[in-house]
């Protein structure tokens, strides 16, 4: 077996080589004179063990004849010996056996060696070993120990560790007794071992942990999954002051923990093991504690629930089992290590539900994270279908109608135990574990009872559980009454909902109120008043279908009782807290794939697409009332109509809707109008332009032409580009479990606050802006085309060759602030500023150092010497992703020739600043539809629809995001140069370039035509104030619209006048 | 020995850069190079000391486990420490750096000291990422950065006491709730009031504690 790695002397054979069999003989001869570890020989011994591994290490590549030795001599067994023995024992010396013990299992490289290693049963007994776990350094290197060996599992090895006859598997066994051990590292190695036991696949061994462990140690990890929660809900309940947010994170950081664990066994498709694991979540976990604290807070269960008893007893029964493996170690643990689990006895964690928040949140993460099929369709039916029954049916009948009524392929075990689980039970509970040999009779006394105190009920725990039963049942049994209430009150309700809602019957009557009264004539009123104004425009049309099926189904979901609850917790009036979870738990319910399209039918299918065809027959039923028995009941309209009432109140400027807030729900709305047909209806599509218009009216609140504004709106869109909303990450924030603050001090991020402040308010009016114009334009299915806002021309690349004869150009010295100092000339355009170097081949031509946008230009004055400018350039805001964040380029001090030429160019730059600001302010304007910044005046036939106040377009898409037809005849320009600073060499490349930058605004469409078109026509027509039909669409309304540019010559360098001024100035810079 | 605090780091990067090798270099010195032979180990503990305080670090291989998620997120968050380690032999090491990282910032808790270290330096012959590429990435990415070589030993002593020491420093500034043990960082028995457990006997090569018997 000799092999010779490559890095390797070769020197195996060596004399005075310590890797070799005569070393090894010599480290035997150590051990045998040193049996009895003492103070004395501790240190020889600790040495000789590490020798020993790397020895063996060596022979493991190099030479057989090693290994053959170390079994002849069957030197593991004195490794035993030294650790049995009570000083051997000290800490010092184990540390050192398992480290030896890890080196020799993680460097072997050969099967060969490996099985040497394993092939008598000392490593069990090694396993077995009782080390003193409560020291910390001898517990890490234990479980370290137990991991390394796990990850050397695989279909040969797994027979020495597991062992088909006694039914024996202590390597798994040992280590599942630490699943819940207070260091988190040892939980996660716990977490590994067993994820590297399941995955070897071994049919034996599986068969073995379903039948002997999966029962108790899914349900104690179930268990404490539960505890985990309450101690959650606690902390959410104690801290309304986001003071114990760290715990918090940590809390809901290891239930995602927990759900991904369970995933990760869910994932390796082991159909026996997930049935048990299925089981066990549903039955104990998700059903008692998730699911029905939906209903906690409103909705009470009757006592003669049987399915509570049940849990509960099993919770007892649980915890007790827990206790007796724990107990197993009890004698030598220190009561640290007991602690955490009597502080969960405490009473009040017993109670077995929490708030409906959190329990929205933790349902949100469950179907964010898991996608087996049997539990997320399972939990998806029962929060859909289940009815108010369920509460005298108790949830085993829950299940039951689940499995009978759903049509789906989900098989849920339990329902019908298999022949073989049974027999296995049958096995395990006759079956007295023996372990005959001698390595294991120590093992006896601590562990092993583990299996016996599996979770199938003992009848003497059960009764002794009773009394904290009782005190379950008296609580529920005030609740009993007001579930009759309920009841009654489900029959006497006829839509009180309205009232509480007003604004829900708004997104729906688009159609009628916009054709039955002028926008415009709403231009001026408030938002309330609006909306009265609809609600009675809609209430004078009752007989619309749509109406009566919202209130069909407002009737409807009093008999689901939890879609009622998360329905129900879409109210955003007071705030939006509780709403956000219902809006995650939808989104990740709707989104799971683990969940039958069919199912989904009920949120997602329009009941308007059937009734349109049995308009008549579903009103006769309405009269009657007797759509309770309908099976398959429909909530799209309700859903959307909830979601709408969302939307309309996040377009409120005092509004209680964060922007995570509104960004879900507009996605939701998006899926819920799309609906199972994918096509949203005229109706729909209606809705959602009117919100688009009251968002553009928010944002029109805080529309000022100042700095700030463009600066904010921009960086905005830039921030809602870089960072769109993820659900899951969102789920993982604790800090949306804490309710919804203001204040930037909080640490919380800004859209899961409310603004505070001005700036703040202005921020969130834009930001709604834009996540509602997205909905929009999603649905009607057009394309972004003003969005991110548009340059009048592309920016010149660094690089570029540029001709600059007959271009205006200064001459300066640039400083910066570490000394660094170049000559340059400056040039400027409508919205760049290049600083060229003279071309050495051309005269005339310059090459482009550097480009900054005009617009984020920044420009003072030197207090001392007149002929300089400080500038700071930034680099222009355009990126592949639309707009990038504010960089500066060049922060420095420019020194031009005289303090003339520091004037004029000041000038110029200050001017070109202004106007392309002012551009983009008035491309922001027309977003907005504010009044006044609309069409040119001189060209009104051009653009009608901006002639009108800006509610007045409401209906009409053409206006707001142009014609199609008009825009294609429309000759685009890639250069709306003033006075043509720069003409470009190569025509072709430059068109290209141009629409590469602005590749995401959804002007590709245009590229074609624009490359046929003459740069030197462009430039010559742009420049001439009277078309302004040649610029594009967003540069169409020229200066001369602009009441705030003034046109008075005098001001004037000649950059910004047209064509006829003289322009000789810059070429004689230039030369 | 008792410990002021402990440390808990973790070393992630690429299957074979060196990660378990730099590991038992750092516990355990005694496998020198000069039996020109590597090994690795997956778990390791050792005392230093900074400014006067004893410090034990304990460091956790996550190696094998990257097929879990739950796995990989659930150690990242029980760190204080992370060694971020590529091969400077191998350029795909050093490209997958950025995903490492983004695993780490994502589900770390933000004080986690990453330290980004470019191993088997000894190899300068077969180099494929050169240093300063290296300390670009650092500089980008806000770590400190460091070539060694778990071979020679070169730098690995460095490598883990530096990222102790800022570590330590954060300590200092109050910046770790070093109460709240899921940041990775324990006191020890010294300081706490409520008793924690005996830190028992002291790392691989420090003197026996003496509870005998
Ligand atoms: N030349 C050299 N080889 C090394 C060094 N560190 C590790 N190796 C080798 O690289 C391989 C992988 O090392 P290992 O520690 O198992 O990597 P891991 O997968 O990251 O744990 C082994 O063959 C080591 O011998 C080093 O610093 N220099
Ligand atoms: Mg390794």
């Amino acid at each position: 077996m000799f092999r010779s790695r490559s890095w390797f002397g070769g020197g195996w054979g060596r004399p005075k080589n310590p890797h070799s069999l005569e070393r090894l003989k010599y480290l035997h001869n150590i051990l045998c004179k040193n049996t009895t570890v003492s103070e004395s020989n501790r240190g020889i011994l600790v040495e000789s063990l590490r020798c020993i591994a790397e020895i063996l290490i060596w022979g493991d590549q190099n030479d057989s004849s090693v290994f053959d030795f170390f079994l002849e001599k069957n030197m593991l067994s004195y490794f035993l010996r030294i650790m049995r023995q009570k000083c051997g024992g000290s800490s010092y010396v184990c540390v050192q056996l398992l480290q030896t013990l890890n080196i020799l299992f993680e460097n072997i490289r050969n099967e060969t060696s490996l099985y040497y290693l394993l092939s008598n049963n000392h490593v069990n007994s090694i396993i077995v070993h009782k080390f003193d776990v409560s020291d910390e350094e001898v517990m890490a290197y234990y479980i370290s120990f137990l991991k390394t060996l796990s990850l050397k599992l695989n279909n040969h090895t797994i027979h020495f560790f597991y062992n088909e006859h006694t039914k024996d598997f202590p390597l798994y066994t040992e280590a599942i007794k630490f699943f819940n051990h207070p260091e988190s590292m040892v939980r996660i190695a716990v977490r590994t071992l067993t994820l590297n036991v399941y995955r070897v696949q071994d049919a034996s061994m599986l068969r073995f942990i379903r039948d002997r462990t999966a029962a108790p140690y899914f349900s104690n990890l179930v268990w404490f999954i539960g505890k985990h929660i309450l101690e959650l809900d606690a902390c959410v309940r104690n801290d309304a002051d986001h003071q114990s947010q760290q715990k918090l994170d940590d809390l809901v950081a290891e239930h995602l923990d927990h759900l991904h664990y369970i995933n990760d066994i869910l994932c390796l498709n082991i159909p026996d093991l997930n049935d048990v694991l299925t089981e066990h979540l549903l039955h104990k976990l998700l059903i008692p504690l998730y699911i029905y604290s939906l209903t906690s807070g409103s909705i009470k269960r009757p006592t003669s629930s049987p399915y509570n008893r049940d849990h509960i007893q099993s919770i007892e029964v649980i915890t007790r089992n827990l206790e007796a493996i724990l107990s197993g170690r009890s004698s030598d643990t220190p009561p640290r290590l007991k602690y955490p689990i009597q502080k969960m006895e405490s009473e009040d964690d017993l109670k077995p539900s929490v708030s409906c928040v959190v329990s929205l949140f933790l349902l949100s993460q469950v179907f964010l994270i898991i996608t087996h099929g049997p539990i997320v369709h399972a939990l998806a039916w029962i929060i859909i279908q289940s009815d108010i029954s369920i509460f005298d049916e108790g949830a085993m009948n829950i299940l039951e109608t689940y499995v009978s009524t759903a049509k789906s392929n989900v098989k849920l075990e339990f329902a019908k135990p298999q022949l073989s689980l049974e027999k296995a039970l049958e096995c395990s509970t006759c079956h007295d574990r023996d372990y005959t040999t001698p390595e294991y009779s120590g093992a006896k006394a601590f562990g092993y009872d583990t299996d016996h105190s599996s979770c199938d009920l003992d009848p003497e725990l059960v009764s002794n559980s009773l009394p904290s039963t009782s005190h379950i049942s008296e609580t529920s049994s005030i609740a009993h009454d007001s579930t009759e209430d309920l009841v009654t009150q489900v029959q006497s309700i006829k839509s009180p909902v309205k009232e509480n809602m007003p604004d829900s019957p708004l997104p729906d009557s688009g159609i009628d109120s916009t054709s039955s009264k002028t926008m415009s004539d709403l231009n001026n009123i408030t938002d309330e008043e609006k909306q009265q104004l609809l609600v009675s425009l809609t209430n004078t049309e009752k007989s619309l279908t749509l109406e009566n099926i919202i209130d069909k189904e407002r009737r409807d979901i009093d008999n689901k009782p939890f879609l009622k609850t998360i329905l129900d917790s879409l109210d955003c009036n007071e705030d939006d807290y509780k709403a956000l979870f219902a809006l995650c738990l939808l989104y990740a319910l709707i989104n799971n794939k683990g969940v039958s399209s069919e199912l989904l039918d009920t949120l997602l299918k329009s009941e308007l697409d059937d009734s349109e065809k049995v308009t008549k027959e579903s009103r006769d039923e309405n009269v009657g009332q007797e759509h309770q028995t309908k099976p398959k009941d429909h909530f799209n309209a309700l859903l959307v109509a909830k979601l709408m009432a969302i939307a309309h109140l996040s377009c409120k400027p005092a509004s209680k809707v964060r922007l995570v807030t509104c960004e879900i729900t507009a996605r939701l709305l998006k899926i819920a109008m799309e609906g199972s047909s994918g096509v949203p209806s005229a109706r729909h599509l209606s809705a959602a332009d009117n919100l688009r218009a009251r968002a553009a009216s928010l944002a029109r609140n805080f529309y000022k032409c100042d700095d700030i504004f463009l600066d904010m709106f921009e960086d905005e869109y830039c921030e809602m580009c870089k960072r769109p909303l993820n659900v899951e990450w969102l789920c993982m924030d604790a800090a949306i479990l804490l309710p919804p603050t203001k204040t930037p001090m909080s640490g919380i991020a800004f859209e899961k606050r409310l603004p505070s402040g001005e700036m703040e308010r202005a921020r969130r009016a834009i930001r709604t802006f834009f996540l509602i114009r997205e909905l929009y334009l999603k649905l009607s299915g057009k394309q972004e085309t003003q969005l991110p806002l548009a340059n009048h021309a592309p920016f010149v690349q660094v690089g570029k060759t540029l001709d600059l004869n007959d271009s205006d150009l200064i001459s300066c010295d640039i400083t910066q602030k570490d000394g660094t100092w170049q000559h340059r000339f400056l040039a400027v355009d409508n919205i760049q500023i290049i600083l060229v170097e003279p071309d050495k081949q051309k005269l005339g031509w310059g090459v482009a150092k550097l480009v900054g946008s005009l617009q984020d230009l920044e420009i003072t004055g030197d207090k001392e010497d007149p002929r300089c400018l400080h500038l700071t350039i930034h680099k222009p805001r355009v990126g592949s992703t639309g707009v990038s964040p504010r960089t500066v380029l060049l922060r420095a001090k420019f020194k031009f020739d005289d303090h003339i030429r520091s004037m004029a160019a000041k000038q110029r730059l200050t001017k070109g600043r202004t106007k392309a600001r002012q551009k983009k302010m008035q491309q922001i304007g027309r977003l907005l539809e504010v009044s006044g910044i609309s069409a040119p005046a001189v060209a009104p036939r051009h653009r009608p629809l901006f002639a009108r106040p800006s509610l007045s377009t409401v209906r009409r898409h053409s206006g707001i995001d142009g014609d199609e037809t008009d825009r294609r005849i429309r000759r685009p320009s890639g250069h709306v140069l003033k006075d043509g600073v720069i003409v470009y060499r190569e025509r072709t490349t430059m068109s290209r370039d141009s629409s590469v930058s602005r590749g995401s605004s959804g002007k590709v469409s245009r590229e074609g035509s624009q490359e046929e078109i003459p740069l030197e026509d462009i430039r010559r027509n742009s420049s001439h104030p009277a078309t302004p039909s040649t610029s594009r669409q967003q540069s169409t309304p020229s200066t001369s619209q602009l009441p705030k540019v003034s046109r008075t010559p005098s001001e004037e360098t000649s950059f910004i006048s047209g064509e006829s001024r003289p322009k000789r100035k810059g070429i004689i810079e230039t030369i | 020995m008792a410990y002021a605090y402990l440390f808990k780091y973790i070393i992630i990067g690429d299957t074979g850069v060196g990660k378990s090798c730099l590991l038992l270099q750092f516990t355990d010195k005694r496998f020198q190079p000069v039996h020109d032979l590597t090994i690795g180990v997956e778990f390791g503990a050792r005392m230093i000391t900074i400014d006067g305080k004893q410090i034990k670090l304990q460091i956790w291989d996550t190696a094998g486990q990257e097929a879990f998620r739950s796995i990989t997120r659930s150690y990242y968050r029980g760190a204080a420490g992370a060694l971020l380690v590529y091969d400077i032999t191998r350029r795909e090491t050093f490209n997958h750096l950025t995903t490492w990282l983004e695993d780490a910032r994502q589900h770390s808790n933000s004080n986690m000291v990453i330290m980004l270290i470019g191993n088997k330096s000894d190899l300068e012959s077969r180099r494929e990422v050169k240093k300063e590429e290296g300390e670009a990435f650092a500089r980008e990415h806000g770590l400190v950065f460091m070539e060694t070589s778990a071979k020679t030993a070169a730098n690995v002593e460095e490598a883990f006491i530096n990222t102790a020491k800022e570590i330590y420093e954060k300590i200092q500034e109050g910046v770790f709730d070093i109460n709240n043990e899921a940041n990775g960082i324990k006191i020890g028995p010294q300081h706490s009031t409520a008793g924690g457990a005996k830190a028992g006997g002291a790392g691989a090569g420090g003197a026996a504690g003496g509870g005998c018997c």
